[in-house]
């Protein structure tokens, strides 16, 4: 009875290994520092071409001050639609200042949907001291979910009727007027 | 408003009012055409669209409103016609302000052809109203400033040509820096400078609400540049009118 206990736990513990690797890169910043991004709003619905902003919080709590620190935004997509960042937002990236132990920084991205789908948007953190810069690991957290719904584009044939006639009726009057001052 | 009157009727009777207008509407059309067919254009949404159709909207009428105020005074003197206007019985504040009424009579015809576009692009999203008033309020501002600084560069310069290629070159420096890509980073300066601009920091308002959904009270400041460029140009053009409205250029009477 004792083994098989001792056995479950065992094979509960071997279970949460994979999800125990991925978890600490996250909680382990670059340095070393345990930073830990927090993401807002966890989970929205946006219309094709709404803008929507995506808040940040990055908080170290470790009893040293960070590196300086580089913020990346990144959006995938979940749907397999092509998704071009730069269609997104025009500054996916981010200076973070060193941040204080025990202290936090806030940042955010106002950025564009400009494709139908669902979407994961994350921010990544990458080390960008003199002596950390191009080391790892990467700190990253939980994303944002994002579904974007398509909407209907403008209708090209009710702008027609406008499109003609104010230049014509703009024509005509232009031309009366020349034709009467011509006359008097 | 007896100046003001004449001035309207010379502007409108003559058939270069109507014909401004003409072209304006062209422009407009165009415009609009492309914005509701392009797909590179209307992918977005139409709030873009019709944020786009109104800046045109706006730069084109408040550029067609200098141009007919730059030709105000120095267009007179050269086609001899001044003379004649400085024997009306009014100070020459009164004739200088008259000019600026009829001169704006132009930029209110261009925002009225403007509302059929703005309407039918914007229809079904609830945003004509919102575009109209503010199409309405930046344009008028901007148009006063522009147009009261282009009668002073008419006043002052040598020749209608020099006072239409000055007000045009300043309207262009003005415009340029809107154009460029906002994704670009600009830094404090470039910040300070996009505020100090009057047609950009006016410009940047109606995006601000229309497209990015600000409220209306969020980016007052950007207002404040137009705001100054009407107090910058007004009060010298009333203060220096007895200078300005002269028959030779620069002369004291």
């Amino acid at each position: 009875m004792r083994s098989r206990s001792w056995l479950a736990s065992l094979a509960a513990v071997l279970a949460l290994a994979p999800s125990a690797v991925w978890a600490s890169p996250a909680a382990a910043g670059p340095g070393g520092d345990p930073l830990v991004i927090t993401v807002e709003p966890a989970r929205q619905s946006a219309v094709i071409g709404d803008r929507v902003t995506i808040r940040a919080q990055v908080t170290n709590r470790a009893a040293t001050p960070t590196d300086p620190l580089i913020a990346h935004l990144n959006v995938a997509s979940l749907t397999g639609t092509y998704v071009d960042l730069e269609d997104w937002t025009a500054g996916p990236t981010q200076q973070v200042a060193p941040i204080g132990a025990g202290a936090s920084a806030n940042l955010s991205w106002d950025i564009q949907a400009v494709n139908t789908g669902s979407f994961d948007v994350y921010v990544v953190l990458l080390p960008n001291g003199a002596g950390s810069a191009g080391a790892g690991p990467l700190v990253t957290g939980a994303p944002s979910h994002l579904t974007v719904a398509g909407r209907r584009t403008l209708n090209a044939g009710g702008s027609l009727p406008i499109v003609i006639a104010m230049p014509l009726l703009l024509g005509a009057l232009a031309l009366a007027v020349r034709l009467r001052r011509r006359r008097s | 408003m007896a100046v003001a009157g004449q001035e309207c009727r010379d502007l409108w009777l003559s058939g270069r009012g109507p014909l401004l207008l003409f072209a304006f509407s062209l422009l407009l059309s165009a415009f609009t055409y492309l914005a509701a067919t392009n797909q590179a254009i209307n992918f977005l949404e139409q709030r873009e669209a019709v944020n786009l159709t109104l800046q045109i909207a706006v730069a084109v009428g408040v550029l067609v409103t200098l141009l007919v105020s730059a030709d105000g005074i120095s267009g007179e003197r050269e086609r001899g016609t001044l003379e004649g206007l400085l024997l009306t019985p009014v100070s020459r504040r009164v004739l200088v302000l008259g000019k600026l009424a009829a001169a704006l009579t132009v930029w209110f015809a261009t925002f009225v052809v403007s509302v059929p576009y703005i309407w039918v692009l914007g229809r079904g999203v609830s945003v004509v109203g919102q575009a109209l008033l503010l199409s309405l309020v930046i344009g008028t501002v901007l148009a006063v400033g522009l147009a009261a600084l282009g009668l002073l560069v008419s006043g002052l310069s040598a020749s209608n040509k020099v006072s239409i290629a000055v007000s045009f070159f300043i309207l262009l420096a003005l415009f340029a820096p809107t154009q460029l890509p906002g994704g670009l980073p600009k830094g404090w300066f470039g910040d300070v400078l996009g505020r100090l601009n009057p047609v950009g920091a006016g410009l940047h308002y109606p995006t601000a609400i229309l497209v990015n959904g600000h409220d209306w009270t969020q980016d007052l400041n950007y207002l404040i540049a137009p705001g100054v460029l009407v107090v910058l140009a007004i009060v010298p053009l009333t203060l220096l009118s007895d200078r300005i409205v002269q028959l030779e250029p620069g002369s004291v009477r």
